[in-house]
Order: C-alpha cells, then structure tokens, then sequence
C-alpha cells in the first residue's frame, strides 16, 4: 500500500503531462504562427498537393491559374506568342534525356493556334490581298490608261541610272521575285496547286520552292545592302515632297506634280523595300537557322512576322511593277537603258529635269543611236580579238 | 473502327527511358532522332512525375492541318502517318504539333533538316508492309503483324499503354478507382487505429 499513491501519482503526472504535451502540439504552431507577424506574402502554407495529377497537368499546360493566360488567349496571336515567349524563360520547365528543341516541354500550346493561324487567316488574307491588288491596276489600266508624256516623246536623252545602279535594282528585283514566286508556292500551295497537279508533282515543285527560298533569301539581304549604299543617299526626304503627297503624286490628280530625281512616292517605296526588306531578311535569317536551337515559340512569332511583312512587300512590289512598265510611259527605259527621254524627266521629275538642262546633260537622238550602236560595234571586234 | 492511341500513367512512370531506347532499336532510328522521349517536371523536388511522349496520333491533327505538302494521312485505325516521298522538311509540323514529336535528322544551316520523321505507332508507312522499303524509312511494322507498339509493349512499370482508346480508357479507369479505394481504405485503418 506504501507504493501505491505514488504509482497512482506517477500515473496522473504522466497523463497530465502527455495532455499537455498534446495540446501544445496541436496548438503551439498555431500560436507560434499568431505570435509571428506574417510579413511575408509567401508564407509557407504547408502541403496542398491533394492531388498531384492536377498539380502536374499545371504544369503540363504552363498555367499559373490566375486566369491570365485565358486573358491574352482572346488577344492577337502575336502578342500571345510574345507573352508566352516571355513567360518561357522565367518558368521553369520540365526536363528530358533526350536533348532537342524544347525538349522539356510536354504541351506546346499555341502550336494549334499558329497552325490555324498561318493556314486560314494567313493564306485567305495573303490571297485576297493579291487578288485586290490585281483588280485595283486593272482598274486603273481600263480607266487612266497609259499615262502618256504631253506633246509625245521628244527622242532627246539623258542618262538617269549607271550600268552599275541597274544590276543593283535588277539583281534585287530578281532576287524578289524568286523568293516572292517561291513563298506563295509554299503559301497558297496546297489549297490552291494540289488540286491541280497532284500531291506528287507539287511536292517537287514545294522542295524546290523551299530549298531555293532558303538559299536564295541570304542573297536578297545582300542585294538590299547594296541598294541601300547605291540608292539611299538621292531618297532622303526633301522639301517640296510633302506637296507631291497633298496633290496625290499625279496619279490621282491632272497632271503632273513637281518633283526631284526622285519623287516622293518612289522615296516611300525606296524606305518600305529597305525597312521591310530588313525585317523580312532578319526574320528569314531566323527561320531558315533551325540549328542555332530556337524555340518553337520563337519560329512561330518570326514565321508571321516574315509572311505579313513579305506580304506587304509583294502586294506594293505589283503595284510598282505595274507604274514602271505599262502604267506610265517612257518609265521602264531608265531601268532598261539607263537613259530616259527628257520629256519623261521634265514631266515626271521636273527638278530634276530642269538640272539636266541646266547642265547641258541632254543627249541628243542622233548621239543616243550613234552610242547604243557604237557599243554593239566596239562589243563585235572585242570579240574577234578574242579569237 | 478502333481508334489506337497510347496513354502514360504519371503515376507509374519512373523514367527509366527504356521506351526510348526500345524504339530507337527496333526501327533502328539514327542519331539526334528521338521519336520517343521521357520527360520530367518538376526533376527533384516534391510532386515529381515523369510523362512519356511521342506522337499522339490526334484525332484532328494540327501537323496534319499545317502541312504545306499535305504529306499526312489517318489509317483506318486512327494511326497518323506521313509520306516522306512528299515531305520538304520545313518544319512546321514540329511547330504545330502540341507534344513536339516531328523530328529531323538534320539540323545545319539553310534550313537543312531532311525529311520529317516520327512514331508510326510502329504502322509503318504508306509503302507496302514488310519491305525493306519501307523499313529503312519508317521503321518496323509492327501493326501489320498484330502486335503493338513495342515502348509500351515492354514497359516495365505498365505506365506506357498501346492499344484502343476504349480499352486504354477501362484499364485506366480501373487503376484510378483501386488507387481512390486504397486510399479510402488507409484512411479507415488509420481511425480504426
């Protein structure tokens, strides 16, 4: 019986002591947590993967959940592809053996969208854009006809473009229309040449309409470099250009509008090819690199990037083809000869005609015959000394 | 018709890679072409899962849809395929497709990345089954002999699955109600004490 209080006290002492215990357990990190003021925002909230599944497809789909990524979806694609570009490279991502392009990447998310993207809304608009412009210098052809050079031409010359200024504009010209000619294929290809060649033919015409693109488009950014040095200096923008624009450039207007050597109209088409000429060989030089390792998003941005900006290229490249050749009288000798008749530059480019009178430049018919046939005689016993 | 698709079970994958390399050799796949890779998120901290992916073989398929050439074609099972007669290897495929699996076996400058190659769902290709033809450019046909794609075949942890998507769908099912009914059975054992 001596033993007995204190076993019994041993007793209530133990379970007083596991109560308090258990009770401090449970609610101790509960005070601890009131006791500490939470300054920051990430406060660790313990465990809350419930379901790992979910957790993972989040991170499948690269979705924070805050809805965000539904906001931009209503967006421009671009934009998205921007956005999702930027988000890329600051969440991390998943992990792979096998070393490729986005190789850790499980969902590419735009992917369907871009593919959509460059197969309706890309080909329709490029289409439709072709079309118009067609119909537009049809129009215009049946309405204004020729623009004809008052009182005819006089067959009195004066040079306009070096032999060397012309093998820049025609080698750039060329340049363009391969890749133009050779993008559309590979564009508006299979909607529109499969039905009529057949999926085999047109994979020919396709693989060489790729490879040639691809080889042929570094040259295209060597040959605007070239114009750029050639040309750049006579396009700056001067006084008396903003007039040509308020009387609509002599095209909409009666008449002719005064201008330097060269007009307002072919100073803008000058920058447009230059300035969209450098973003579609920038674009280019991007997608037709697949080794540096760009990532999906990347090509998907600069594709679109290159087709709208080419696009608008080949939409005014037609429209300039059109006013060089059968839109405007005596334009195309420039580009042929180098010469141009001065009644062509008084009418088109009066400034500049008046500074070739001025200087006494002007060729006359008899002395322009005797040099165009004087070359071809100097070219004939070139040749026989050849032998 | 069946509608073949393959399925990986997050919860069964322990990235061994095994799938990978049985591919490669079976259709005996070149260097830096991977029709089949593992991947991890979340490598090394809590949550980690491992996905085994390869072409899915999608019902509405934006390689399919995005092809200049028009080189892709669904079996009657449901198997997307492609013509590497056709194919110019421009690489849009690779950009559209949702799970990154067109591959090329080059990757220089100009754009030289050889004709797209891919999982055939071990289908072969639009050549005839069985020839060497058609082995040398898609691989072994496995289909046309009444197997299955050999990753999942020969999966060690059965978190690769082959077949029908109705059939894929039951076993899953099946798995998910054993895992929740494991659960709810730890968890009376746990207040029996």
């Amino acid at each position: 019986m001596d033993h007995f209080l204190p076993k019994r006290f041993f007793n209530c002492l133990a379970r007083s002591t596991s109560t308090v215990l258990l009770s401090l357990s449970l609610f101790l990190p509960q005070l601890s947590n009131a006791a500490v003021p939470q300054k920051h925002e990430d406060f660790p909230q313990g465990v809350s993967a419930i379901n790992p599944g979910s957790e993972l497809w989040r991170e499948v789909r690269r979705r924070d959940g805050s809805g965000e990524f539904n906001e931009v979806n209503q967006g421009l694609l671009v934009n998205e592809l921007l956005h999702e570009i930027r988000k890329g490279q600051q969440m991390p991502q998943g992990t792979s053996q096998v070393d490729q392009v986005d190789g850790g990447v499980l969902i590419n998310a735009q992917g369907k969208r871009w593919a959509l993207f460059r197969m309706t809304t890309l080909a329709d608009y490029s289409a439709i854009a072709i079309a118009v412009i067609f119909v537009i210098i049809t129009l215009f052809f049946v309405i204004r006809g020729k623009v004809p050079i008052e009182g005819g031409l006089s067959g009195n010359v004066v040079k306009r473009f070096s032999d060397y200024e012309r093998v820049v504009h025609w080698t750039l010209a060329i340049v363009f229309l391969f890749l133009a000619i050779s993008g559309l294929i590979l564009l508006l290809g299979r909607p529109l040449l499969i039905p009529l060649f057949g999926k085999d033919l047109f994979a020919l015409l396709a693989s060489a309409s790729k490879e040639g693109h691809n080889l042929f488009g570094p040259l295209f950014l060597v040959s605007l470099i070239m114009m750029l040095i050639s040309f750049g200096r006579r396009n700056i923008y001067e006084k008396g250009d903003l007039t040509w624009l308020l009387k609509g450039g002599g095209l909409i207007g009666k008449g002719h509008v005064s201008g330097g050597f060269f007009n307002m109209g072919e100073k803008t088409w000058y920058w447009m090819v230059i300035l969209i000429g450098l973003v579609i060989s920038i674009s280019g030089l991007v997608l037709v690199s697949p080794n540096f390792g760009q990532s999906r998003l990347i090509m998907e941005f600069t594709h679109i990037v290159h087709v709208v900006s080419g696009m608008i290229l080949i939409v005014v490249s037609i429209g300039h083809m059109y006013l060089g050749s059968i839109g405007s009288e005596g334009a195309l000798e420039g580009m042929k000869s180098g010469y141009v008749d001065i009644k062509w530059a008084d009418a088109h480019h009066d400034r500049w005609g008046k500074h070739c009178h001025e200087q006494d430049l002007i060729v006359s018919a008899e002395e322009y015959a005797r040099l165009q046939g004087q070359t071809g005689n100097i070219s004939e016993p070139a040749t026989e000394q050849g032998k | 018709m069946a509608s073949m698709k393959f399925y990986c079970d997050a919860e069964r994958c322990i990235e061994c890679n095994a799938c990978v390399t049985a591919c490669k050799n079976e259709h005996d796949i070149p260097w830096g072409v991977n029709r089949r890779r593992v991947v991890t998120i979340k490598d090394g901290e809590q949550g980690e899962r491992s996905l085994s992916v390869a072409c899915m073989h999608c019902a509405d398929a934006p390689c399919a849809a995005v092809c200049p050439v028009d080189c892709f074609y669904t079996t009657g099972d449901g198997i997307v395929l492609h013509d590497k007669d056709i194919c110019i290897g421009c690489g849009y495929c690779f950009y559209a497709c949702p799970f990154g699996a067109p591959q090329f076996p080059e990757s220089s400058a100009f754009s030289s990345r050889g004709k797209m190659d891919k999982c055939t769902f071990c289908a072969g290709g639009p050549e005839e089954d069985h020839t060497s033809e058609e082995y040398k450019k898609y691989g072994r046909n496995r289909v046309s002999e009444g197997k299955l794609p050999l990753c999942a075949e020969m999966c060690a942890t059965k978190a690769l699955l082959a077949g029908d998507a109705d059939v894929l769908s039951d076993i899953y099912r099946k798995r998910v109600i054993n895992r929740g009914a494991s659960a709810f059975e730890w968890g009376v054992n746990q207040l029996k004490g």
